[in-house]
């Protein structure tokens, strides 16, 4: 052991000692690679895993909840506490609240046995406190504090009457009764808490329970919604941890090409101690061991780094959660041991992978040739017929894997098709770079003189180290190009339907932060008001809830078809006439669903819905499926008079109003704030609130280019450390050209032309490369996750931003090395050994 | 039972195009306790000779014995041991590595066998080529000649039964290169090696006990010097 280690030590880490700068590069790349896995994890875990339903507070562990779609009738309250169980039924008012209608969505509970929750403060006299809240200390409010509360779309004044338990509890609890009048649900509640003994069987109990329900009202354990949302995030944050694993997956082709350096320089050495005595397998696990030593080093930083990033991304993935699924707060960033060593150990083996081709080559070199250099380039080009072959055999097994449907509902083909064309495209870069050097020869000349010439034959001749350079070159700018297409797709996307969507010429909703699960209201009065205004043609009331479909979330909305102007047919998947469709949804008990809706439950036109409402199970036939980008959640959106007719609620989640031709919005838009006199109510125009659209599309965005960017800062480093590799191991090369009489810039220009080729290789096949692969994610991988149809487009203006920011940076990656060129003294160089 | 005895080895090596035959019908014996010198232009087989000799490459025609052990049907695992345990290396071009010091080159085979009081026995070595002075010294601090002792303290370190030696003062001055032949010449008296110096210097190979002359990869004439 002591042997080993000694020699360790001294054949692998002392070396690296000696190339500070380039171990460093190798180390940094390796930390940023594991530190993206593991922020995204941490940050995932804080944002969507450790997700706890904020509506789900305050309930207690092991009991159960009764729910139904749009609320209960209050009088089943009555009708369960007269059984003759010995249960407990406490009704629950859900909702949530803004402080001065701005920031975060606080959950906000109506509770009937607040003194149950137990208060860590006394309460405030009762007779001063007209509306008595109840506050979780997260808040950091204080007892007798009076708060302004948003809620649906009305402020309201309460005074904090006490402070709730739990650390990180942000709750505020108010008495049911006035919960109800401030939600403006008096005679409804949103769910029944049942408290079960602690020694019974609680399953024999939910069955009593379950079997005194109406048809369509639910009994489920705690925790149910959080397992429903964690469940629908789980797409989310597969394709999220994916994307962090790029830099880490251009990581290992640097610990490839750190480690094929190593082997070629080491030759001399590797023949030393296999004539000394050492065996193959020393020689192998020799260079493993170096792969590991990176490894386990570089994660060590990376998990720290990770920490450390994971609170930039967690706001990032909160604002997507936020936007696309559910309302969230993030929990605390928690260091698990799982992430930890879910991220360490990738880095290992990432590593080790990556390193045991060199390591093989290494091993099965005969201790003779050992002291010939130049094999490992020789074989670079030998090997080219038969990489040839195998990148045929490799695209072929990735087209027929982008053909495979999901696993699970995880497009594992998918992720499988992009990884075997990175490996393909790998395959054939030498052969790539050996023909363009050959082929553009002349004009290398001719463009940029005898340096860049000599560059491209440099970088031909050690086609060994700048091959797999170049390859992860390729695989950083080709996943960023297929982001970029397919994000720039999306947008346009977006852009378009919003066009179709977007019609009328104002849209109101409550103020307050919007998220994918909250539907707060306004009194219906408003519309009516509104639509008796001058100038105004017509309003359209939206109403929505937020509702649970086969152990997914979904949303289930009501709208004025009738009154949708120019039924576009383009809003609906191909082959559904949209004015047909929309004609015949006030008819009767007809729905219409969102694309993501229809994917995630595979419902088609013409199947039923059963959906449980007003006491019974009904069923809703679809007529159609339509395009929507608003949010992955799914809709099922019945006619307005169908959804009253249900749930005879007339209040409205959102309204467009359409102006008539000629009106002058800006005089209707002040009779409309007139209306609204006093009420927390947003008013977007129809510019405003696509760009508002846009926006938050944008940010949702932010975490993804992130990602790329690091592989891209990944790779960028790889170039620096292999050229640093290159001009060291050329030194007497390069000392030769200065005795030749090369001026210092013209050995500086020649570096920067090797970097400046690499870079032109790696941008043109990664953007060849990088377009295929978007087309796997637009088509494959975003169908299967998330089941969004979205327009191929190519963000010209992205695309060539993305080439021009890696050239440069290739290139002036090569600074340092060539300026390390240029401190050689070419005397000492030329006559060493 | 002779150390070493080369029977009818010959080695051809192939490239895509042609055949070079490095070597052909080579046959000697070589004791433990002699000195024998292989002379000859450069490329005339002395190195691949000795490649072969060291079990570092097989013959492609005939085989070599040592120690009485046939190495053509060893594993590589096999030859590895057999190299470990019975042979040393010096190089003309001193073949130490560079970012080691002088007495933890000469510890590497110790390390690879894994044996024990590895500083111990390297000390001895350097002290026995006087280089124990400097044992601490990077190589790259060392003179040529200093380089050279240290390699041929390493090569003896193992205490192996046959010693393979390069041009080991093809890089040296004649004063310095004496030095090394003497204390090669020292290590066959002392230690009973079996010691095959390839050499292009006639002078160099007189203080072998026999010179093997080779032409174009055969043995053309063997001399007795003593």
């Amino acid at each position: 052991m002591r042997s080993s280690l000694a020699l360790f030590w001294r054949l692998i880490v002392r070396p690296l000692a000696n190339e500070p700068v380039r171990t460093a590069l190798t180390l940094l790349a390796v930390a940023l690679g594991v530190s993206i896995v593991v922020a995204i994890d941490l940050a995932g875990d804080a944002a969507a895993g450790s997700f706890h339903s904020s509506l789900e507070s305050l309930t207690g562990k092991g009991n159960w909840i009764i729910t139904g779609t749009g609320g209960l009738d209050e009088h089943l309250l009555g009708r369960l506490v007269t059984l003759p169980y010995p249960l407990n039924f406490s009704p629950r008012i859900e909702s949530f609240a803004a402080l001065n209608g701005k920031g975060e969505a606080l959950p906000f509970i109506g509770l009937d046995e607040i003194s149950e929750i137990g208060t860590v403060q006394p309460r405030a006299p009762a007779s001063d406190v007209p509306n008595g809240v109840w506050a979780g200390p997260g808040l950091n409010w204080h007892v007798g504090q009076r708060v302004r509360l948003l809620i649906n779309d009305s402020l309201h004044e309460f005074t904090v009457q006490g402070i709730l338990p739990g650390e990180n509890n942000r709750a505020i609890v108010a008495d049911i009764g006035v919960a109800q009048v401030v939600t403006n649900s008096v005679g409804r509640l949103d769910s029944i808490e049942v408290k079960i003994p602690a020694s019974d069987n609680a399953d024999t109990w939910r069955k009593a329970v379950q079997r005194e329900l109406p048809p369509g009202v639910r009994i489920e354990p705690q925790g149910s919604r959080t397992r429903e949302n964690q469940r629908m995030l789980r797409a989310f944050r597969w394709n999220l941890r994916v994307l962090s694993y790029i830099a880490l997956v251009v990581g290992a082709f640097l610990i490839y090409n750190t480690i094929a350096i190593s082997v070629v320089r080491r030759r001399n050495e590797i023949g030393v101690v296999r004539a000394l005595g050492g065996g193959r397998g020393l020689i192998f696990t020799g260079f493993l061991a170096e792969a590991a030593f990176f490894a386990i080093c570089g994660s060590a930083l990376g998990l720290l780094l990770g920490r450390i990033l994971a609170i930039g991304a967690v706001r990032l993935i909160g604002n997507t959660v936020e936007a696309l699924y559910v309302s969230s707060r993030p929990a605390p960033i928690a260091l698990s041991v799982e992430a930890l060593a879910a991220g360490a150990g990738l880095g290992l083996a990432v590593s080790l992978v990556a390193a045991l081709g060199p390591a093989m080559e290494a091993a099965r070199v005969a201790p003779v040739e050992a002291l010939a250099r130049g094999r490992e380039e020789y074989l670079a080009r030998i090997h080219a017929a038969p990489r040839a072959w195998l990148a045929v055999a490799l695209f072929i097994a990735a087209a027929f894997c982008a053909r495979l449907p999901a696993v699970d509902a995880q497009p594992f083909f998918g992720y499988l098709s992009v990884l075997l064309l990175v490996v393909a495209v790998a395959a054939i870069i030498p052969g790539l770079i050996s023909t363009f050097v050959r082929i553009s020869q002349n004009a290398l000349l001719r463009l940029a003189g005898v340096e860049a010439l000599l560059a491209g034959r440099s970088l031909a001749a050690s086609l060994g180290r700048t091959s797999i350079l170049t390859a992860a070159l390729v695989t950083a700018v080709a996943m960023t190009v297929s982001v970029a297409i397919m994000v720039g797709s999306f947008r346009a996307t977006v852009a378009v339907w919003m066009n179709n969507e977007l019609k009328a010429d104002f849209y109101l909703r409550s103020a307050g932060r919007a998220a994918a699960d909250q539907h707060p209201t306004m009194s219906p009065d408003v519309a009516d008001r509104i639509e008796k205004l001058p100038g105004v043609s017509a309003v359209d009331r939206f109403r929505a809830y937020a509702i649970s479909y086969e152990g997914l979330p979904a949303t289930l909305a009501g709208g004025e078809s009738s009154r949708v102007r120019a039924a576009d047919s383009a809003r609906f998947l191909p082959g559904q006439n949209a004015s047909e469709i929309l004609a015949k949804l006030s008819t009767g008990d007809y729905a219409i669903v969102s694309e993501p809706f229809a994917n995630k439950h595979n419902v088609r036109v013409g199947d039923n819905l059963h959906l449980p409402l007003a006491g019974a199970i009904r069923n809703f036939r679809v007529l159609g499926i339509y395009y929507d980008y608003s949010t992955e959640r799914g809709f099922i959106v019945l006619d307005r008079k169908t959804l009253l007719k249900y749930l005879p609620d007339p209040a409205v989640s959102n309204l467009a109003v359409y102006l008539q031709p000629g009106a002058d919005a800006a005089h209707v838009r002040s009779a409309i704030d007139s209306v609204l006199n006093g009420r927390s109510v947003f008013v977007f125009s129809n510019s405003s609130l696509r760009r508002a659209a846009l926006a938050t599309f944008d940010r949702t965005f932010r975490i993804t280019w992130a990602l790329e960017a690091v592989a891209i800062a990944v790779a960028v480093m790889g170039v620096a450390g292999a050229l640093l590799a290159m001009v060291l191991d050329r030194r007497r090369e390069l000392a030769l050209l200065r005795f030749l009489g090369a001026a210092g810039s013209q050995v500086r220009k020649l570096l920067l032309c090797e970097a400046g080729l690499v870079g032109l290789i790696a941008n043109t096949v990664g953007l060849a490369l990088g377009t295929v692969l978007s087309l796997i994610l637009i088509f494959v991988i975003n169908k299967q996750s998330f089941g969004w149809t979205i327009q191929l487009h190519w963000p010209a203006g992205m695309l060539l931003t993305v080439a021009a920011g890696v050239y440069a940076a290739t290139v002036l990656a090569a600074l340092y090395p060539a300026r390390t060129a240029l401190r050689m003294d070419p005397i000492e160089s030329i006559h060493e050994e | 039972m002779p150390l070493l005895e080369v029977r009818n080895a010959g080695k051809i090596y192939r490239t895509a195009s042609e055949q070079v035959v490095a070597l052909e019908n080579i046959s000697f014996m070589l004791d433990a306790g002699e000195f024998l010198a292989l002379t000859g232009k450069s490329g005339c087989g002395k190195s691949t000779l000795l490649h072969l000799c060291g079990v570092m490459d097989f013959p492609t025609s005939g085989e070599v014995v040592l120690d009485g052990v046939t190495t053509s049907n060893l594993s590589d695992r096999a030859l590895t041991r057999l190299r470990r345990s019975n042979v040393g290396f010096i190089f003309q071009s001193f073949q130490l590595i560079h970012n080691l010091t002088a007495v933890e080159n000469v510890e590497l085979p110790l390390l690879l066998a894994r044996e024990a009081q590895v500083r111990s026995k390297a000390l001895e070595r350097l002290r026995w080529v006087e280089m124990e002075h400097l044992a601490g010294r990077l190589v790259h601090q060392l003179s040529g000649g200093e380089q050279q002792r240290v390699a041929i303290a390493r090569a003896l370190v193992n205490s192996p039964r046959l010693l393979l030696a390069d041009e080991p003062t093809g890089n040296l001055d004649t004063a310095t290169g004496e030095v090394v032949l003497a204390l090669l010449s020292r290590s066959v008296r002392e230690f009973g090696v079996g010691l095959i110096m390839a050499t292009h210097s006639t002078e160099s190979a007189t203080v072998a006990d026999r010179i093997l002359h080779m032409r174009d990869g055969r043995i053309a004439q063997l001399a007795v010097t003593r």
